[in-house]
């Protein structure tokens, strides 16, 4: 049984903390954060073997597909289910199946950890107050920006550093015992079924409820085609398109628009 | 030189606010989507963030120390919103709203931009955009770069994951500092904006594409199939081929509406959809129907 190095343990922990942080490129880590996908490859990099890690990510993505969190409560945390399922995969050389059942529970505790941070912060923020009152600008960077992700990192790394140090070898094996069993039919079928939350939550959160023949005429495109292997570009493309003809039609239905001036979406902007 | 007293502001020369620029709002806005999470906290959620963006603006508009103060515990109040649509547009808002403030303050005019008036216009849009950004930002645009990587990552390519980063993380700061701008621009209009025929059909457009992308995805990667087959006097009968000869697909596609129709009865429960998913799907795979 392979373990991982103390180093390994440790940046892949660090990734972690600087992602939870949410202090990597500030914005860029909703990505980060919401999808295993770069957990994944930071994953691949530090044990040497990219290919395998993105295998076993992809299972992992397609349970957590079209998840994210509507008013800022996630079901679970993607990308710390992944710095440690992807490990344990690698380890005990599993079928990518069998990494979902790693990550769904280790998900739903990262969220739980998410949640205190946000705890910690309440305290800082007494903090902010004070630099406020003095209009200590330096005050105010250190209790916005350097205190929380200092907290976040101090949260994290332990904690992952633990769990990829002496827990995977420990779950790999657990699930080794496993293998051949019907748990891992369960776990199969289980997995495969899963990534229809994520798309339900979209479809409904989008929420135009007679929109959902665009949904039902892609699936059954997706269906006929399979055996096409029509690329995602593809039918992205094709799906604008639709969306667009629909539009159109419909603007052109309306007749004048009701007073707003039909501002151009990207007039006199400069990226 | 002026000696008059007005709102308890001396009014000379060097308390003049100085001018904010395209630059200036450029900058703030960056600043917020750097600081955008950091500081989350239970009380204020993402005020701090709010304030820590504005700061440089608020130092150039207020030259006197209570007035600052006044214009730094404004930007101190609850604020929750979406990074780019609701973060964009109500930064954009808050410095032309505080540039006219200043002013004010300086000529010793009537104060008509109160404080109650910059807050509500804050708190009316943050929840609205909140809503239309985050289903069309990470819902929505997220998941389509993500789609179009994930067969690159099944085959084991690092641009499985490269490629959806990139490209929605440098989105987001492109749309995020288009809808500053515009917020900047039109001021305290800045719902005439969202309430424009340009606008309107771009969500339009989005909203489809995502329901278009989540039937494609659903056709390729929801795995849900029946394992059950016996014979019938002597002829074997296997549920899911009889299944594909009538509709193929017919599975996956009741799952997925199956939990839509779960949340339409129950309102968005996610963690509880997924419980009960877990649960079904686990007892007919251990009973053999799947």
């Amino acid at each position: 049984m392979e373990t991982l190095s103390l180093w390994q343990s440790l940046i892949i922990a660090l990734w972690v903390a600087a992602v939870m942080s949410r202090s990597l490129l500030g914005g860029a880590t909703l990505t980060l954060r919401f999808s295993p996908l770069m957990t994944g490859l930071i994953v691949g990099i530090v044990m040497g073997d990219v290919p395998g890690a993105m295998v076993i990510t992809a299972a992992i993505q397609l349970i957590y597909m079209g998840v994210f969190s509507p008013g800022g409560t996630m079901p679970s945390e993607p990308s710390i289910a992944a710095a440690i399922a992807v490990p344990v995969a690698l380890l005990g050389d599993l079928e990518p199946g069998a990494a979902i059942a790693v990550a769904v529970p280790v998900g739903l505790l990262g969220s739980y950890l998410y949640q205190f941070r946000f705890f910690i912060n309440t305290f800082i923020g007494k903090w902010t107050d004070k630099a406020v009152e003095k209009l200590d600008d330096g005050g105010i960077f250190r209790t916005v920006i350097l205190y929380p992700t200092l907290a976040s990192f101090l949260l994290f790394v332990p904690l992952v550093f633990i769990a990829l140090y002496w827990g995977a070898p420990v779950i790999a094996d657990v699930i080794e015992m496993l293998e051949g069993t019907v748990a891992l039919h369960i776990l199969d079928v289980v997995g495969g079924g899963l990534a229809a939350i994520g798309i339900a939550t979209t479809i409904y959160v989008i929420g135009r409820r007679e929109y959902i023949i665009f949904f039902l005429l892609a699936f059954f495109m997706s269906v006929i085609f399979a055996d096409l292997n029509i690329t995602m570009v593809t039918y992205a493309i094709l799906g604008t398109l639709i969306a667009a003809m629909f539009v159109l039609v419909k603007s052109n239905n309306k007749g004048v628009t009701t007073g707003s001036t039909n501002a151009d979406f990207d007039d006199d902007d400069d990226f | 030189m002026m000696t008059e007293i007005k709102n308890n502001v001396a009014f000379d020369s060097r308390k003049q606010p100085e001018e904010i620029t395209k630059r200036d709002v450029t900058k703030t806005y960056l600043r917020w989507h750097f600081a955008n999470e950091i500081p989350h906290s239970f009380e204020r959620y993402l005020a701090p963030s709010l304030l820590w963006a504005m700061r440089p603006i608020l130092r150039k508009l207020y030259k006197d120390d209570d007035a600052l103060r006044a214009a730094y515990e404004r930007q101190l109040l609850f604020f929750n919103t979406q990074l780019t649509w609701g973060g964009g547009i109500i930064t954009g808002l808050m410095a032309s709203m505080e540039q006219e403030r200043a002013r004010e303050e300086y000529n010793g005019e009537e104060i008509k931009m109160t404080d109650d008036l910059m807050y509500n216009t804050k708190a009316g849009l943050m929840g609205a955009l909140a809503g239309i950004g985050d289903s069309i930002d990470s819902g929505t645009i997220q998941y389509i770069f993500i789609a179009i990587a994930i067969p690159w990552a099944q085959n084991g390519s690092s641009l499985g994951a490269l490629f959806p980063f990139i490209f929605f993380a440098t989105y987001q700061v492109l749309i995020g500092l288009f809808f500053a701008r515009q917020g900047f621009t039109t001021g305290r209009n800045a719902t005439t904006l969202m309430q424009s025929a340009g606008i309107q059909n771009v969500i339009e457009l989005l909203s489809i594409l995502g329901l278009f992308m989540m039937g494609i995805l659903a056709g390729n990667y929801v795995k849900v199939s029946s394992s059950l087959e016996f014979s019938i006097s002597g002829r074997p009968f296997n549920v899911q081929e009889t299944l594909d000869s009538i509709l193929p697909g017919v599975l996956p596609l009741t799952v997925v509406l199956g939990i839509y129709w779960y949340y339409t009865k129950k309102g968005l429960k996610v963690t509880q959809a997924l419980l009960w998913l877990t649960l079904i799907l686990a007892v007919l795979a251990a009973i053999g129907i799947l």
